[in-house]
């Protein structure tokens, strides 16, 4: 139904791109964590839930939405801060099993401990954008959509910057690329991994702060998660670089799959199709567009 | 105190190589087979054997999970999915050739093993975790195909009833009945699984597992083995599902959804790594641990809070012991329930010498 | 105090005293319902509503001296939205020894409808759950005893058709659907009513969770310009179709929301009243504040020196739970009323259920009239629209395109 119609094509694009730069920025959180400490976190979806609680927690109890976002920061920050002490550092040195299992069990406790901390009642974040959409030419855009985007291309920004020149972020690679290396220049290992699980609480505090502000807030918000494993496959799981392009491609791709595929097929193919991409991609180059080539054994 | 090992003399090859060497195994197997063949259907509640019937089938999809996670060191969280399999292609052949039980059950594993085959090719190329989030895509894609493809899903409902299994001309009905029928395929699943570990093919698994650079050279054709783990591993969810259908009367993908593969993932966890008496331990801990904890949560809550307070803690007050189980299971007892069993069995082994 | 620290501490001394526990039930003539719900799963925002609200009504049946000298209890038990949670839950209930039933979620009565039978339980599927149904010769002991989504989707038919002037001739009408079993069932409905009203239907798929719909409303908005947008959403995504047809700019007095997109958590999800000014929603139970019964309820709190609880602000939800305890309650009373006040049997409730007629509860229930035939009750909706901050009524009670409904019903598999 329907040919080939520019136009159209155009708006699903941009919208792909205004999504897959919140995917991005999820994923960065995802990609945060797996550089540095090499850990895979099922429970993004859930931090970035929990996030959203905390700030519509506060915005409901009467302060404004910069307050209740760094509130929402200090909490994540704390979490991470937690979480790397209590439960990952045990399982440093075991297998890929027991971590992904551990995430999961995570998530489990992130989803019942915000409901019994915050209530099961959907709430709202309201950023003071206002909601009449912005005009941009053919296409026009809420604007809390607009502020996410623009807000994701900051922190993506802020982040690349990080880990290229500051001094800090030269140690966190270090410390990814060969703790034992890393030991021995005299970089305490230990305590870049909490700091990467705390940079991840915060890009996570922001994602949930802007996703929240676009969806209204309860426990359905966490299932964002699953987005973000397409997303790094294709972009490579040790790459910010990656995980910006790979959050582009796969909002553009959904994008497209729905307005194209999805009345040919008669289905939804938007959550689908990502993960055919990255199947492809897993086949032909597993470590993703941007991800650093490690020679391993299968 | 019971369980002496000293005074049992092998005479040949055959009686070392048994199954249950000792015969303090071999008659505690017995007596449990007795316990839970004769003496449970006859004293418990007809709940009670309804919970039976749902660790039988989650024993069988745990054993086969087990031997593709802890056996052979892959790792899936596509189990679901491969159970759904199983339990449309029984349907059909139920609804469509009127199959008994006894065809359609192993077509829907062969046919679960088929897809498990396929779902398994990534695991030669990559490992960890992208063979991880792969077979979490396969689960997603599966689930896709059978919501949208008619002549599998059976109609818009995507879901098919199938009359309940019979045996010798008696349709099994009533709990008691299936739960024999049930406990059979677990039976069975389990001694399978015991001899399967113990065979050349179960070696070659834990070899894989254990390194594979020097399984390799001692001539263990990875790619093959892999595919097998994978295929064997997807047959058993398979028959956990045809037997979840006939259990139900109905296939219905969506109570195989993902989070009934984690749920999976959890008891071979909590259960014990590449262990048969652990993935029996998992499948009863996970299936019971939401009943349990509701039950005591609910008449010790009661104290103090009303009934209404109550219904709104304990299903999250679950969730967090959920999750926190695995993590502490992970922490402080990685090799699950199996090891404090043998723990347990190991003091009373040398009791009351035990130093 | 948040909930969880009282929770610790209720853990810790409840622990030592469960002994005592067991013995605190009451030991009353009681008659025990059994009710399934989702506290903690991906429908939780729907459960944490509708599941206080049952209680409640059997607390103010209690309150009000109970049935014939019966006292009600429900029990619930969460299925978290899980097939096994829910066969388990089932198999415990009936050992307890309930009367009746009400079940929770599709996949969770698909399952156990065969039990049901067998076990001659009568229950609810109030809202979800199988349309065919409605036939009450061929599924005897379940009731959906409210509309079908077959009825829902003929009555947003309607609706549309009423809107646009009387006649659908040549007009567009958009489906969007959660791609799943329960959101595919209308369209059999409403492919045979675009060629009865030779309308133009397409579908739009959205695939679970279905958070973020841009690419459906684009596709809407910009390429297939509808006149009418039905929606049958749930969870999070009527909020953001809401959301997101708003701000595309589509007339949202032109979109009608099935029963499941309809609540107040929808309206504050997707940005507030003002967001979502003249958005319709499709009722089974009537919404608002404005019912007898539900001042009953606030006063029996008041009197207990309780304030009603936050609950009581989703109407939606909270009256359809108001609503389904009461059909539940009305089907005893007849029952008792068969049994001679004994405590009544599966038959007994299940004849109880059939005699429910001209029950309506002070206009929160519609005219149902739920005979052995018809287990829905005559498939009726209402729709509320939004505007100016609440939910205001624009039909009354009607039921629609019943000839096509009950063929549907007839000829299903």
């Amino acid at each position: 139904m329907g040919g080939f119609d520019w136009g159209f094509t155009f708006v699903l694009v941009v919208n792909g791109v205004m999504v897959g730069l919140m995917y991005a920025l999820i994923a960065l959180g995802f990609v945060l964590i797996c550089k540095a400490t090499d850990v895979i976190n099922f429970a993004q979806g859930e931090f970035v839930m929990f996030a959203a609680f905390i700030a519509a927690g506060v915005a409901g109890a009467g302060l404004n939405f910069w307050v209740a976002a760094l509130v929402s920061i200090i909490g994540m920050v704390a979490l991470g801060f937690g979480l790397e002490r209590v439960v990952l550092r045990p399982l440093i040195g075991r297998g890929i099993i027991a971590v992904v299992m551990a995430t999961i069990g995570l998530a489990a406790v992130l989803r019942g401990v915000a409901v019994l901390i915050f209530g099961p009642d959907t709430r709202a974040i309201t950023m003071p954008v206002g909601d009449m959409p912005i005009n941009l030419g053919i296409v026009s855009v809420p604007p809390a959509q607009l502020a996410g985007a623009v807000v994701s291309i900051i922190f993506l920004a802020v982040f690349s910057w990080f880990f290229l020149k500051s001094r800090v972020g030269v140690a966190m690679r270090a410390v990814a690329d060969s703790q034992q290396v890393a030991m021995a220049m005299g970089i305490n290992v230990r305590r870049y991994f909490a700091l990467a699980w705390a940079m991840a609480g915060v890009v996570s505090a922001i994602g949930g702060v802007v996703w929240g502000a676009m969806l209204g807030v309860d426990n359905q918000i966490a299932l964002v998660g699953l987005k973000v494993f397409p997303v790094v496959i294709l972009g490579g799981l040790d790459s910010i670089v990656g995980a910006i392009v790979g959050g582009l491609i796969i909002g553009v791709v959904e994008n497209l799959a729905a307005g194209y595929f999805d009345p040919v097929v008669g289905g939804g193919t938007k959550d689908f199709a990502p993960y055919l991409v990255m199947l492809i991609v897993l086949m032909i180059r597993p470590e993703g567009m941007f991800g650093r080539r490690r020679i391993e054994r299968v | 105190m019971f369980y002496r090992e000293a005074g049992a003399f092998k005479t040949n090859y055959a009686a070392d190589m048994a199954l249950y060497p000792l015969p303090i195994t071999r008659w505690a197997v017995v007596a449990t087979a007795v316990l839970f063949i004769v003496i449970a259907p006859m004293f418990f509640g007809e709940y009670v054997v309804s919970l039976l019937n749902l660790i039988l089938i989650a024993v069988v999809g745990a054993l086969g999970l087990n031997i593709l996670v802890g056996y052979s060191g892959q790792i899936s969280i596509g189990h679901g999915a491969f159970m759904s399999v199983g339990a449309y292609t029984a349907a059909h052949l139920v609804v469509a050739l009127h199959l008994p039980f006894w065809v359609t059950i192993p077509a829907g594993g062969i046919m679960a093993a088929l897809v498990g085959l396929v779902v398994g090719i990534p695991s030669l190329r990559v490992k960890g975790i992208y063979l991880c989030i792969s077979t979490l895509a396969a689960q997603l894609i599966i689930e896709w195909t059978i919501n949208h493809v008619q002549w599998i899903s059976g109609g818009v409902q995507a879901s098919i009833q199938i009359p309940r299994p019979s045996v010798f001309g008696v349709a099994l009905v009533h709990e008691r009945q299936i739960y024999l029928f049930l406990l059979a395929f677990a039976i069975i699943a389990i001694v399978a699984t015991q001899n399967l570990v113990r065979s050349r093919i179960g070696r070659a698994f834990i070899a894989i597992r254990d390194q594979d650079i020097a399984a390799e050279i001692i001539g263990i054709n990875i790619f093959r083995y892999k595919l097998y783990a994978f295929a064997i591993s997807s047959f058993y969810a398979g028959v956990a599902g045809a037997l979840e259908s006939y259990y139900l009367g109905i296939a219905n993908y969506e109570q195989f959804q993902i989070d009934v593969s984690i749920d999976y993932l959890a008891m071979v966890i909590i259960g014990g790594l590449g262990s048969v008496l652990g993935s029996v331990f998992g499948a009863v801990f996970v299936t019971l641990l939401p009943v349990v904890t509701r039950i005591v949560l609910d008449s010790a809550g009661r104290v103090f809070f009303s009934y209404s307070d109550l219904l709104s803690l304990v299903p999250n007050l679950r969730l967090v012991m959920f999750g926190g189980l695995i993590i502490f299971f992970l922490v402080v007892e990685p090799d699950g329930l199996n090891r404090l069993w043998g723990n347990i069995r190991n003091y009373f082994r040398m009791w009351p010498f035990s130093y | 105090m948040t909930s969880l620290s009282r929770t610790w501490l209720g853990l810790a001394a409840g622990a030592t005293l469960l002994a005592l526990a067991g013995t605190a039930s009451a030991q009353q003539k009681e008659i025990v319902i059994g009710d399934q719900c989702d506290r903690t799963g991906p429908t939780q925002i729907v459960g944490t509503t509708l599941c206080p609200a049952m209680q409640d009504y059997y607390k103010l049946v209690n309150f009000q001296g109970g049935l014939d000298g019966w006292k009600i209890r429900g029990d619930e038990i969460d299925n978290q939205y899980k097939v096994p949670q829910g066969i388990e839950a089932y198999e415990r209930q009936k050992q307890m020894g309930v009367v009746m039933m009400t079940l929770y979620g599709t996949p969770q009565t698909v399952a156990l409808n065969e039990r049901l039978e067998q076990d001659h339980m009568p229950t609810t599927s109030p809202g979800f759950g199988i349309s065919a149904a409605a036939d009450g010769t061929r599924y005897p002991y379940l009731f959906p005893i409210a509309a079908t989504y077959w009825s829902q989707a003929a009555g947003a038919v309607k609706f549309a058709k009423d809107k646009l002037g009387g006649s659908l001739k040549g007009k567009k009408i958009a489906y969007v659907y959660y791609d799943n079993p329960a959101g595919k069932e209308p369209i059999v409905i409403l492919d045979a009513l675009q060629k009865i009203e030779g309308f133009q239907m397409r579908t739009f798929a959205v695939p679970p969770p279905g958070v973020e719909l841009g690419a459906q409303i684009l596709d809407i908005t910009q390429r297939f310009h509808p006149d009418f947008v039905i929606a049958h959403l749930f969870g999070r995504s009527p909020s953001v179709l809401i959301k997101g047809l708003r701000g595309a700019g589509y007339p949202l007095s032109h979109v009608v929301g099935l029963v499941w997109a309809s609540a107040e958590a929808d309206i504050a999800a997707a940005g507030g009243w003002g967001v979502a000014e003249g958005y319709n929603t499709m009722q089974f139970a009537g919404a608002g504040d404005n019912y007898p019964v539900r001042q009953a309820i606030k006063a029996m709190y008041k009197k207990e020196g309780q304030n009603p609880p936050d609950t009581m602000k989703n109407t939606v939800i909270y009256n359809r739970g108001v609503f389904q305890a009461a059909i539940q309650i009305e089907a005893i009373k007849n029952a008792l009323k068969i049994s001679g006040g004994k405590k009544p049997t599966g038959e007994q409730v299940k004849a109880g259920l059939e005699q429910i007629h001209n029950f309506t509860l002070g206009g929160l229930v519609p005219p149902l009239q739920i005979t052995a035939a018809d287990h829905e009750g005559g498939g009726w909706v209402r729709i509320f629209q939004v505007h100016g901050g609440k939910f205001v009524p624009a039909t009354g009670w009607y039921r629609a395109y019943r000839d096509v409904v009950e063929h549907a019903v007839k000829t299903a598999e």
